[in-house]
């Protein structure tokens, strides 16, 4: 009873004029940053962070997270249509989904996306609501080990689920962990490659990081290639799939929406690689597996319900822990910061208002997504038109524009442009910049709670291995990391593992 | 794979490269931690994940640098082969180039000239539409961040913007 108390006092916040206003203004940019390639939900945040500062942190951070549950959704119509994804958690959406655009299918593939993504969505926030307030209680029994040990094995899922050589995904993961520790160590205090340098004792600013990148990067090689855009230019017809594709799309969206909520809770897990994830896992359970890739439903529905049920999911660490468990998820974290609120088990009975509205505002979000995305998608398709040889420019002002705002301090757009060259040139030889980025946000945590362990236990190493939690998580993690040495599991893996610029 | 695209063990071994550049930022971290002080495993210092943290850099790069030998590995030439390279290196010098000139020239002064070389570098849009854009669009953000927003963006030494 009391949920329901909650959740009627949540929609009674949700649903003022002025939060329904923040909340349409936030999936409208998700969306619209979701369809455009080359701007993300994290560059389209940290651009509005300064908006939320003008209203009340309920409108700021109902806007702030419409912009990033609207982008899972919009990403999915550019990886159909145009066969680039939109943001990164989009990037196996390209693969079936387009291939059905092509022989004719593109309607069926937008709406089993949009109901793919409202259906998950609208489990996580159910389970959002149930879950949030008894993890907080659990979650109190995890030590340092524990959150050691799961910060580990979420650096090596997402490893483990980089294409290319595992050695290299592995030492870009440890080159993000170094970077995290740049600045003023958070137990001695003593500055750390900082190179005498006054802006690199607060460390390196994530925004700039992950928009060099991300958004840079991933300009300059677009930039190599006269893009031939291959739109769908058919008329778009018959968007709500058959009786057939709902029959294929039962399991997947069922398994993916589970999948993704529990990727999307865990650190490390997140949208992206519950995508992978469902892809691979979807392909695995088929009975065809040569099916994918050639335009099977399965292969849209799964990922599309994977990267919205994670996008919910995430929120569980953040509201409950205060820890972000992903990218977005640590600007979100800036956005309560800059409105003095702490993210944690004290929000949700200190600030029921805040807490309970935003979980409302999502279901009003996912519901106005929906209407977004299915009779407008006319309206997305014709801005995809918009040339990128005029596109590009722009989302270079863009992220110049965001990097800054988001610090006001110059010396983040150079880290950007200096990271944006540096991602580039990794993306040319074949190493990823997602271990980085993920290992850079977990670095400090990863290595505050390593040395926590340690002294607590005296230095015993067994404290790992001693704890249930913290013992799974590590020989899960280890499991991962000797696969690839079994020839057959190579093969799996390779067959699994997806590349972001597929 | 042909022979010249897949070499061995030669300096053209774009894997090697990646390897040897791996290895030596790893040296550099178990450097970097050593001079922060290691401390005890019952005290952990400042440099003590940074030092086995590199260490795993050198084995991961290692097994890079052994598989490139072994394997073998595309050329670094090969690895833009087939693409125009000239104009991420364009979009590069002109990000340079931006980066030198916004402290001393501010944000619209900066940017205007950005903007136009991108539109007309690239893949070249006509001039009229390139110069409307190319100024508009940095006028537009800078009157909303400015203005709207309250967002101070950087006005140079002559003060505009």
């Amino acid at each position: 009873m009391d949920t329901l108390a909650n959740v009627a006092h949540g929609f009674g916040v949700a649903l003022t004029g002025i939060n329904l206003l923040y909340c349409f203004i936030g999936v409208f940019i998700g969306t619209l940053v979701g369809v455009l390639p080359g701007i993300g939900p994290i560059s389209a945040m940290s651009l509005l962070l300064p908006v939320t500062l003008s209203g009340t942190p309920e409108s700021g951070i109902i806007m702030m997270a419409g912009i990033y549950y609207g982008s899972m959704y919009g990403g999915s119509t550019t990886s159909i249509l145009v066969n680039i994804p939109g943001e990164a958690a989009s990037v196996v959406t390209c693969i079936d989904g387009h291939q059905m655009a092509k022989q004719g299918r593109a309607g069926p593939a937008l709406g089993i996306s949009a109901f793919g993504s409202f259906i998950a969505g609208t489990f996580a926030l159910v389970a959002l609501m149930l879950v949030a307030p008894k993890l907080a209680s659990i979650a109190i029994a995890f030590g340092p080990a524990e959150y050691f040990s799961l910060m580990v094995l979420g650096l090596v899922v997402l490893t483990f689920l980089t294409q290319g050589s595992m050695p290299k995904a592995l030492l870009m993961a440890c080159i993000g962990v170094v970077l995290g520790l740049i600045g003023l160590d958070s137990i001695t205090a003593q500055p750390r490659l900082t190179f005498g340098r006054m802006e690199l004792i607060d460390g390196i600013g994530l925004v700039p990081v992950v928009m060099g990148l991300f958004g840079v990067a991933e300009v300059l090689l677009n930039t190599e290639q006269a893009i031939k855009r291959d739109i769908i230019n058919a008329k778009i017809t018959q968007l709500l799939p058959n009786k057939e594709d709902w029959q294929a799309s039962a399991g997947p969206v069922t398994r993916g929406t589970l999948l993704g909520f529990l990727l999307g809770i865990l650190p490390g897990g997140g949208a992206v690689v519950a995508s992978f994830a469902s892809y691979a896992l979807e392909k695995r359970l088929s009975k065809t597996p040569e099916r994918f890739g050639h335009g099977a439903i399965e292969g849209v529905a799964g990922p599309e319900s994977a990267n919205n049920a994670a996008a919910g999911g995430a929120f569980i660490p953040l509201m409950t822990l205060g820890i972000p468990p992903n990218v977005v998820m640590a600007l979100l974290l800036g956005a309560f910061v800059i409105h003095g609120l702490q993210p944690g088990p004290l929000l949700i009975t200190q600030n029921p208002g805040l807490f309970w509205g935003i979980v409302a505002s999502m279901y009003i979000g996912n519901v106005m997504l929906l209407i977004l995305n299915l009779p407008m998608i006319g309206m997305w398709v014709q801005l995809l038109k918009l040339p990128y040889n005029i596109l590009f420019p722009l989302i270079i002002l863009f992220t110049i524009l965001g990097v800054y705002c988001s610090s006001n301090n110059v010396f983040d757009v150079y880290v950007m442009i200096a990271f944006g060259i540096i991602g580039y040139f990794m993306r040319k030889l074949g190493y990823e910049p997602a271990p980085l980025v993920l290992a850079f946000v977990l670095g400090p945590m990863l290595e505050n709670n390593l040395r926590k362990s340690l002294i607590l236990s005296q230095g015993d190493l067994w404290t790992f291995v001693q704890r249930p939690i913290s013992a799974a998580c590590l020989t899960l993690a280890l499991l991962l990391l000797i696969a690839p040495l079994l020839p057959s599991l190579r093969k799996k893996r390779e067959l699994v593992a997806l590349d972001e610029g597929a | 794979m042909n022979n010249q695209t897949n070499v061995k063990l030669r300096l053209s071994n774009s894997e090697l490269w990646g390897g040897l550049i791996g290895l030596a930022l790893g040296g550099f971290v178990i450097w970097s931690g050593l001079k922060l002080k290691l401390g005890t495993i019952n005290d952990p210092g400042s440099g003590y994940v940074l030092f086995y943290t590199g260490i795993l850099m050198c084995v991961f790069a290692g097994s890079i640098i052994i598989s490139a030998i072994t394997e073998g590995g595309p050329t670094l030439a090969s690895r833009w082969e087939n693409v125009r390279w000239s104009k991420p290196l364009l979009v590069i010098a002109c990000l340079a180039a931006f980066s030198l000139a916004l402290e001393p020239l501010g944000f619209l002064l900066a940017s205007i000239p950005l903007m136009l070389l991108l539109l007309r570098l690239i893949d070249p849009v006509r001039w009229t539409l390139a110069i409307l854009i190319a100024v508009m669009v940095p006028l537009g953000m800078w009157w909303v961040l400015k203005r709207l927003l309250l967002i101070q963006l950087p006005s140079g030494l002559f003060g505009i913007g």
